[in-house]
């Protein structure tokens, strides 16, 4: 199965990232171990995503910069708004970064 | 809040995936065994909650119950507290660790320095061999050509005066030279044989008044210092010859009568063909460069390296490629804390970025088309961090304007 690295950059992602960083340079953990970790980890997040999330938002702003470089589309927007169900959020500045979703099911 | 409780609790799931499904790899294989891996998932948690990405309580229940669905039941809270002071612990441990690197180097840097002239204090001197003899053609240039302009005349004479005094190190070292350059010249003169230089420094006035030619290489060594004199008094016909150290040195001696070191002058022309080819090193580089380039490089630096090619010419032969060393080296000094100035200023600027972007949103596009300056775009499984909130969506619409 196909996976993104994309989710490491999150909040989960970043925290095992530094643990993992921690015990490897403490010794406890083999280098090799903690990658195999890290795809796991890929692969445990895209999978719940797809199947425990199920809520919608729209996004709405100014677009400030786009690129789009190796399948990945980068968006900058400047005064964003964000809208779920349950809330709404603004946001002077936010990057985008979205990998195209066909390379996962090829 | 509701947002919140999920991503927590998907967040929890995924914690609880990874471990379990990476268990048989921290198990089998010769792997680190369970304990460690109960370490990393307490760390893992542990950071979650301080990033406020896991609610404090929802992740222990989590946590139980993953450790109910694994072997070890009873450690679930402890497991959070001390992982994470034995982290700090093995922190510390890898800086020290990462210490001893930079003291090997620091050895190694220093013996060098030492080694090559231990007697100087300069640390430049040992690169000094090479580049101290190639200052002596330039430096004689440079006199010579300075002594007409006139500002120069006074450096010129100091160095008669050490030379003049006697090749001894001490002089050189205390009188004049301001600069550390000074001193790695004097410490060749000190390990080379300084009493040497001197008995050839008479030998090579009389043996060069008589016939240059005979002995080139010894005559220039030992005439350099004589022949400073000589520039003094008569800059102009140097200029006429490339070759114009060489004969400086024969000159010397003529020095006390204008007609010899014309003379000698002319004879070091006629010889000139031997004189080149000894010198050979020395005087290649002067031809070309001798009109500009050394003459631009000596105004372009300080005093100070007029002394240092002072001091090198008694040094001898080598002095051919050391010229450009000399400049090199003080282009290093330069570049070095520019460039120390531009990463500095580089990660301050990456630092700002990353603030600015604390608000991220990581996601996969289905599809993404333009209209003019419309843009709209379907994205599906993100996790979006904003405002300090981790916010999990399915799928999302995006209508921007450019």
């Amino acid at each position: 199965m196909a996976t993104f690295e994309l989710y490491r950059r999150s909040t989960i992602g970043m925290c095992l990232t530094e643990t993992l960083d921690e015990m490897v340079s403490s010794g406890v953990l083999s280098p090799e171990l903690a990658i195999q970790v890290l795809v796991q980890f890929d692969k445990s997040m895209t999978e719940a995503l797809e199947s425990q999330v199920k809520s919608k938002v729209t996004i709405k702003g100014h677009l400030h910069t786009y690129r789009f470089c190796d399948n990945v589309w980068t968006f900058i927007l400047q005064n964003a708004q964000f809208k779920n169900e349950e809330c709404q959020e603004t946001v002077g500045r936010v990057k985008i970064v979205a990998c195209d979703s066909k390379l996962l099911t090829q | 809040m509701a947002s919140s409780t999920t991503t927590s609790n998907v967040y929890v799931h995924v914690i609880e995936d990874v471990i379990n499904k990476v268990r048989e790899e921290f198990i089998n294989n010769g792997g680190p065994g369970d304990g460690v891996l109960t370490e990393l998932q307490g760390l893992w948690e542990l950071k979650m909650m301080q990033a406020g990405a896991i609610l404090g309580p929802i992740d222990r229940s989590a946590t139980q119950k993953g450790v109910a669905g694994g072997p070890i039941t009873p450690n679930p809270v402890h497991d959070l507290n001390v992982p994470y002071e034995g982290t700090e612990e093995y922190e510390t441990p890898t800086a020290d660790l990462l210490f001893p690197p930079t003291p090997l180097q620091t050895p190694m840097q220093t013996p060098l320095p030492g080694t090559a002239h231990t007697p100087l204090p300069g640390m430049a001197q040992t690169p000094l061999p090479g580049t101290a003899q190639t200052p002596l053609p330039g430096s004689d240039t440079s006199s010579m050509y300075n002594i007409p302009t006139g500002g120069t005349p006074i450096t010129p004479n100091e160095f008669t005066s050490s030379y003049g005094n006697g090749s001894v190190p001490e002089m050189k070292g205390g009188p004049g030279r301001p600069s550390p350059y000074m001193q790695p010249p004097s410490s060749w003169l000190n390990q080379r044989p300084p009493l040497d230089v001197n008995v050839a420094y008479e030998e090579g006035r009389e043996e060069g008044e008589r016939g240059a030619p005979h002995q080139p290489t010894t005559q220039d060594f030992f005439t350099m210092p004589s022949g400073k004199r000589k520039r003094e008094d008569f800059p102009p016909p140097y200029h006429a010859g490339g070759y114009i150290p060489q004969q400086d040195g024969a000159g010397d001696i003529q020095s006390d009568e204008s007609k010899v070191v014309q003379q000698s002058f002319v004879q070091g022309r006629r010889l000139s063909s031997r004189i080149p080819q000894l010198d050979g090193p020395i005087p290649d580089p002067y031809d070309d460069p001798l009109s500009t380039p050394n003459i631009y490089n000596y105004q372009g630096v300080v005093n100070e390296d007029y002394n240092i090619v002072n001091t090198p010419m008694p040094n001898e032969l080598q002095a051919a490629t050391p010229a450009p060393v000399q400049n090199d080296i003080v282009d290093d000094d330069d570049d070095e804390p520019l460039n120390e100035d531009d990463d500095d200023e580089l990660d301050d600027v990456d630092q700002g970025e990353d603030l600015n972007t604390t608000h991220l949103v990581l996601a996969q596009f289905d599809k993404v088309t333009r209209t003019k300056s419309r843009w709209k775009c379907t994205l599906k499984d993100g996790i979006m961090h904003i405002n300090n909130k981790d916010i999990l969506f399915n799928k999302a619409t995006g209508e921007f304007d450019f």
